[in-house]
């Protein structure tokens, strides 16, 4: 045993360790951590990260392990630091609609505690029984209701972060409207903990809707479903979530929540929430809007969530797969779609891309036949797809690739012209480089 | 280099019509809108491109002489004072609105661009931009970037950074680069969302993206008027606790009705103890359906009346007595003094009562005109100027005020921004570490510290020696010339 990890087991427990083989399973793109520590409090971590830090010791933050397929291959990664064991809810005011929790907290159990008071965290990311809160900040994870509520960034308005050299700082209070000082919680959003360990979170809440219900309707061509959409877009509806699913997409979420009829076609699916009488005028005007569509129906009740589920958690659960998460203009959506495909039958893969209609950003599944090493192709299916992107005035991430591909490409893509100012803060956060290091951008 | 030096070198870069170093012209400059602060720079130069300022910083930096970006000025916590000397740079003539795309819903302006240009060039096509500081006739977007500014409709729609995409910024070093862009998401750390509400000190603004909103199809706005502040209160409790999130709730006490009334005849009651402004907006169906709610809300807790107005111009008239009341105040006292702290919702009676107390204990009346529905609070300190003591009591209750909200787990300011005024209460809030965080950040954009020097972090020195050019501090509060010019309004 190092004395890194007899350190470590000193500040958590044996009982809160894994080392040797026992540490496999916390292995990044087959990079196998030396240790994994599991501290029970923000005290601990704090020590973890001192200690790391004076072994030179690169720390991988962990929370459920859903965003783990993110980011590039580590250059190192000797520490994985899990924050299973912080996962209680701090603080839940339901009158400021305001609420602490700590970062380990997997979010469908946080959700289930602000239910009770008819409140929930507006993030719909994929995984929800997994997730914690702390990873879907640190990998800015969204699912399709960012439509109406945005993303993390918008929601966070406080945290406490574990520095590098093990210096705890907090950042934002637990108001929702603040300009005191810099917006530090922004700098932590989306970092892949390559800046700080995040240890709590302070959101801003939202009631649950009265009334749910989701109008989905299948379009023969994609482009009747896009002018549809485009309609949508420019009216006064506020829906909450506007996907667009390709045939391919809609056939795997049918299987998933057990409808068996056969859709062909792309689906239009847009959830309204509301008062019940302003969702069901709202279905109607997007009904009218959508004279062409060939087949439609209403979700509400467990379909509508199984339904939901499926969209968000769609995931081939194959590891040979490559998920990638495209961002481009609203008006680009529909030819980025389009395009996928092509380059999916030019290059023999298998495709189902979710479109999220109203902010621009596709999901992109891609796998071989069973059996068939296509680390060529896929590679190819990045840099071809990130380059309509860019043109698209936006960005392609790599989501899930296996570590064939993942060598092969650049798993973010150009971070822009402010490199330098990221470069300059990662220096400022981590001079030691531990944090993650080689998983950012540009191999931060 | 020499001043006359500074000055030649600058024109050569703009022009010599766009730089301004005449005493009595350099006196525009010499405050914001909290004009209790003075600072005259040495010289105002007034770029028409980012190329322009690009070489203006780099001159700056060759020369080792602090420069300060300004917007339209209107800002309130002394963030544009050129508090040691150096340049002014002036963005008022970056004013276009360089691309609008309903499409895509983008507009890319300028940052002088004054912010309800954006909204009235875009409304014919039913679009707005969100953010609405009350000043927002005056204001710069370029400015409400740097300040995160808020607005009574980011209740239900957010504040400045919430509606920004992406940035065009020349960096301290006069080098420019994109940042952000137009599509959500961006890979790498989030910039754009660290840039704003740097208060200037990260770098200069020069092109905007932003998101513009589709008008709502419907808005209702009533005027709940009550015989107390507890029931208006309660009130606000009861709407937020019913899951309703109005795009507005305000809340004015009797003495800010008062003046309201005296300076708009806006037909608020003179005998009331508070009054809410509530607006709902949304989907017809859903606003007509929340509209008796939250007036079921309002009975619950004795409301006295409510009117609900019938059109356009009946809403107008509303918003006019509230976004006046800042400017009203003159009807009732010759000064006044606005604080901006934050709490959370549920401690709004408490706060309120505190500041009733601290009101009685400095022998100076408070007028709260506030933004309920998310606890930003402006208690406008009334005092005269005229006479011996009172400022520096205004100033006193000012930070016991500042102390109450951060005891309460709030926040200093919501909106104003920590610029020169709050500086020194950053330590109420923040510890060290927090604090040396915040520094580390500004090192890397700001390395030399040249950008808009003195601002945001505590100093060890006292609030009363002013920069190092041996400016001293001039105390003389008076409305701002926009004010009087009754181009904004303190909100």
């Amino acid at each position: 045993m190092s004395e890194l990890v007899k350190t470590l087991e000193s500040i958590v427990g044996a009982a809160h360790l894994l080392a040797g083989g026992d540490a496999r399973r916390y292995a990044v793109d087959g990079v196998v951590p030396e240790v994994a520590a599991f501290p029970g409090s923000v005290d601990e971590v704090s020590a973890v990260l001192v200690a790391s830090s004076k072994a030179g010791a690169a720390v991988v933050p962990w929370g459920g392990g859903v965003h783990m397929g993110l980011g590039a291959i580590p250059k190192r990664a000797e520490v994985v630091v899990g924050l299973g064991r912080l996962n209680q809810v701090l603080d839940h005011e339901p009158g400021d609609m305001t609420s602490t929790v700590q970062a380990g907290m997997v979010l469908s159990d946080y959700q289930a505690h602000l239910g009770r008071h008819g409140q929930f965290l507006s993030l719909d990311p994929p995984g929800v029984g997994r997730a914690t809160v702390g990873g879907i900040l640190a990998a800015n994870a969204s699912g399709p209701r960012r439509l109406r509520y945005g993303t993390a960034r918008d929601l966070l308005i406080g945290l406490r972060v574990v520095n590098a050299d093990g210096t705890v700082t907090k950042g934002g209070a637990k108001v929702v409207k603040n300009v005191t000082g810099y917006d530090m919680n922004k700098l932590y959003v989306g970092s892949l903990g390559t800046l700080g360990v995040i240890v709590e979170a302070t959101f801003r809440l939202y009631p649950i809707p009265a009334c749910e219900r989701t109008w989905v309707a299948a379009f023969s061509t994609a482009v009747k479903a896009r002018r549809v959409v485009a309609k949508i877009l420019d009216s006064p509806l506020v829906p909450s979530a506007l996907e667009l699913l390709s045939e391919t997409a809609v056939r795997e979420v049918s299987r998933k929540i057990g409808v068996t009829s056969e859709v062909h076609g792309v689906v239009l699916a847009v959830a309204v929430a509301s008062v019940p009488e302003a969702v069901d005028a709202q279905i109607r005007t997007a009904q009218t809007m959508a004279g062409e569509a060939d087949e439609h129906e209403v979700l509400e009740g467990q379909v509508q969530d199984a339904f939901w589920a499926a969209v968000r958690d769609f995931d081939p659960g194959d590891e040979s797969a490559v998920a990638l998460k495209a961002s481009v203009l609203l008006d680009k959506a529909g030819e980025a779609m389009e395009y996928g495909e092509r380059l999916a039958a030019q290059h023999r893969l298998h495709l189902a891309v979710i479109s999220e209609a109203g902010t621009g950003i596709l999901r992109f599944y891609f796998r071989a036949d069973e059996g068939v090493d296509r680390t060529t192709p896929l590679a190819e299916v990045v840099d071809s797809l990130r380059a309509f992107a860019l043109q698209a005035k936006g960005s392609l991430v790599v989501l899930q690739a296996p570590v064939a591909v993942k060598e092969r490409v650049d798993v973010w893509g150009p971070p822009g012209r402010g490199f330098a100012i990221m470069r300059g803060l990662k220096e400022q956060f981590d001079p030691g480089n531990i944090l993650n290091p080689g998983r950012f951008v540009q191999g931060l | 280099m020499d001043r006359a030096r500074l000055i030649q070198a600058m024109a050569d870069v703009v022009g010599p019509t766009y730089v301004i170093s005449d005493p009595a012209e350099l006196k525009v400059y010499e405050t914001d809108g909290l004009t209790i602060f003075k600072a005259t720079p040495d010289v105002v130069v007034l770029p028409k491109s980012a190329a322009e300022v690009a070489e203006v910083v780099r001159l700056c930096v060759r020369e080792r002489v602090p420069f300060v970006p300004r917007g339209a000025g209107t800002g309130l916590s002394g963030g544009a004072l050129a508090l040691e000397g150096g340049v002014v740079i002036g963005l008022n003539r970056m004013n276009r609105v360089l691309e609008v795309d309903y499409g895509n819903q983008r507009a890319v302006i300028e940052p002088g661009l004054i912010n309800i240009w954006l909204t009235n060039q875009v409304s014919q096509d039913g679009y707005y931009y969100a953010p609405d500081p009350a000043s927002q006739t005056a204001c710069s977007v370029g400015g409400n970037v740097a300040e995160n500014s808020g607005g009574p409709h980011c209740l239900k729609y957010g504040v400045t950074t919430n509606h920004v995409l992406g940035l065009e910024v020349v960096l301290a070093s006069g080098e420019i680069v994109d940042i952000g862009g137009w599509t959500p998401d961006p890979p790498g750390y989030d910039l754009t969302g660290v840039f704003v509400g740097s208060e200037g000190t990260f770098g200069i603004v020069t092109k905007v993206v932003v998101r513009l909103l589709k008008r709502p199809e419907a808005v209702k706005t009533m005027m709940l008027v009550f015989e107390t502040i507890a029931d208006a209160s309660a009130t606000v409790s009861g709407i937020i606790g019913r899951g309703i999130i109005p795009a507005a709730i305000e809340m004015m006490d009797n003495l800010s009705i008062q003046a309201v009334e005296k300076g708009t005849h806006a037909g608020y009651p003179t005998d009331a103890g508070s009054v809410l402004l509530v607006e709902l907006d949304g989907p017809r169906a859903e606003v007509e359906a929340l509209a008796d709610p939250v007036i079921a809300v309002g009975r619950e807790n004795r409301m006295r009346e409510v009117r609900v107005a019938k059109d356009d111009t009946e809403r107008a008239l509303l918003w006019k007595g509230r976004k006046a009341a800042f400017a009203a105040m003159g009807q009732i006292s010759p000064a006044y003094y606005v604080q901006d702290g934050v709490i959370p919702r549920t401690q709004l009676l408490k706060i309120l009562g505190e500041i009733e107390a601290l009101s009685r204990k400095y022998g100076l009346r408070v007028a709260n005109v506030f933004h309920a529905g998310d606890g930003n609070l402006h208690p406008l300190i009334l005092y005269d100027d005229r006479v011996e003591g009172e400022i520096e009591k205004a100033e006193a209750m000012g930070a016991e005020t500042m102390e109450r909200c951060i005891a309460v787990g709030g926040s200093i300011t919501g909106e104003h921004g920590v610029g020169f005024e709050k500086r020194d209460f950053m330590p109420l809030m923040y510890s060290p570490a927090d604090l040396e965080a915040m520094a580390k950040v500004k090192r890397v954009w700001n390395p030399d510290g040249l950008l808009n020097p003195g601002k945001i972090f505590p100093t060890s020195k006292s609030c009363v020696e002013v920069g190092a050019a041996g400016k001293p501090r001039e105390i003389n509060y008076k409305p701002h010339r926009i004010e009087l010019e009754g181009k904004a309004q303190r909100f």
